[in-house]
């Protein structure tokens, strides 16, 4: 399984348009075959970072899948549903994705709804994590070695967990890059997070945080919230 | 056929390091197989823009080669030799590119393409990376009407440039909206020229132009001077 992983960057007065442009056009066409489907459609919380960002995952079954959807787009018979999107959008950064080995298991498919998802949105925590050079493999196998554990601990800081880790494909990104997508399941924890300095026992020597400076310094937080209708919660 | 367009930051100390990897062992690592081929390999030229980066195209020549190289790079015999490339540089920015329906390049014959670094000489090129206000297609249609089409008609002795690709950045993996022209320098003298008369290029001097036109959809593009290293397979 791969993931197309984009950052829109939205016509804020056709925010709307360009919502239902993939909750009506997108997520039904994948729908009509079996090599893609949208999985998660997210809003850049407000007040955390950029205004009029969405992120949407599309999972696709394999590399020719990938392909045949890229072609699709660029001279098929998505072309008229991606030039309608170039007017609702100022841009979009787009990367494809593979799972890293220790992430946990994918749904099919096609147990992935195209449609008729009506649920209570669900935060998520998207870090991007750019390992010092060379340390790209050390970094991926420490992290499913220590820190995704570590989130799942009974005395873990925070409540959330990791449900699809990432790196890029050849040539579809940026890389040394992993991507984390943590779903968040305590708001408060997430507000303790933010308005409190983390205490020393987290930072100190014997700490992921501490110890996994030696692989990283740089990441990025983006705290997302899904749409009702979107696929996974 | 996809084409993988690489940016690479390398790290200035180690610079012969990361392109003796790729000319020594990455490019015939990739030819183990005919479904992949390093293309170019070419150097951003000092004094043009940013210092020590390297842009490298490889063609696969379908989505399974793609989905093939990620896991010998993941899990498979190319691990250790990423690492070691991926040490030699700060960062890498790739994109997946489709071939327009009008570029000249389509498909490569992966077999014929050279994987001995065989030696040659340099060759300039003006990467142009443009960024429409308007739709990707209308900057396409633009490209094919009045920028391809006028430089066909232009006479050989008095041309600057000859397109040898145009493409569109595939589904999910760069920028949208976004196109590349990769164009091959044939006269540098007249190089000189564009570098020192900017007044022939004013677009308010040529009224009905591709400049002028071209300042309806988009007024974004950045060109990159490129030079081949003397064994890049293309040049």
């Amino acid at each position: 399984m791969l993931f197309i992983h984009q950052f829109h960057k939205v016509v804020g007065r056709r925010a709307a348009e360009f919502e239902a442009h993939v909750r009506d056009g997108w997520m039904p066409l994948l729908g009509e075959g079996t090599d893609a489907r949208l999985a998660w459609y997210c809003d850049l919380a407000h007040g955390s970072g950029l205004a009029y960002r969405v992120v949407t995952v599309t999972a696709v079954r394999d590399g020719p899948a990938y392909l045949r959807l890229a072609e699709r787009m660029a001279r098929g018979d998505l072309r008229d549903w991606a030039r309608e999107l170039d007017g609702l959008q100022h841009e979009s950064l787009g990367r494809v994705l593979a799972p890293l080995p220790w992430s946990p298991p994918f749904p099919d498919l096609e147990e992935l709804a195209t449609g008729g998802v009506d649920r209570e949105p669900t935060l998520y925590m998207e870090d991007t994590v750019w390992p010092f050079p060379g340390r790209l493999r050390r970094y991926v196998d420490e992290a499913g070695a220590v820190y995704r554990p570590s989130l799942a601990a009974t005395d873990a800081r925070m409540q959330m967990s990791v449900v699809l880790g990432l790196e890029t494909m050849p040539g579809a990104g940026r890389s040394p890059e992993v991507t984390l997508m943590h779903r968040l399941s305590s708001l408060p924890r997430l507000l303790d997070l933010l308005t409190q300095d983390l205490p020393a026992e987290t930072t100190g020597p014997g700490s992921w945080m501490h110890e996994a400076l030696d692989l990283r310094d740089r990441w990025r937080s983006r705290i997302l919230r899904t749409a009702p209708w979107s696929p996974l919660p | 056929m996809l084409f993988l367009h690489e940016t690479h930051r390398v790290i200035g100390r180690h610079a012969p390091a990361f392109e003796g990897l790729v000319r020594d062992e990455w490019m015939p690592a990739l030819a183990v197989d005919d479904d992949t081929r390093l293309l170019w390999y070419l150097n951003h030229a000092m004094g043009s823009g940013p210092a020590y980066e390297v842009v490298t195209v490889t063609a696969l020549s379908d989505g399974a080669a793609w989905e093939a190289l990620g896991h010998r790079m993941r899990e498979g015999d190319l691990v250790d030799l990423a690492g070691r490339i991926d040490a030699c540089r700060h960062e890498v920015e790739g994109k997946l590119l489709l071939p327009v329906s009008w570029s000249a390049l389509q498909d490569v014959d992966l077999a014929t393409v050279p994987t001995d670094a065989r030696t040659h000489g340099l060759t300039v090129y003006m990467q142009d990376t443009g960024w429409p206000d308007a739709p990707l297609d209308e900057y396409l249609e633009l490209w094919d009407r009045d920028y391809w089409a006028v430089m066909r008609r232009t006479p050989p002795d008095q041309r600057l440039l000859d397109v040898q690709a145009c493409f569109q950045v595939a589904h999910g993996s760069g920028i949208r909206p976004e196109a590349i022209l990769l164009q091959q320098v044939v006269h540098v003298p007249t190089l000189g020229r564009l570098l020192t008369s900017a007044e022939r290029h004013d677009p308010t001097t040529w009224p009905g132009t591709y400049m002028a036109k071209g300042l309806e959809i988009r007024d974004q593009w950045e060109s990159k001077l490129l030079r081949t290293s003397a064994w890049s397979p293309l040049w």
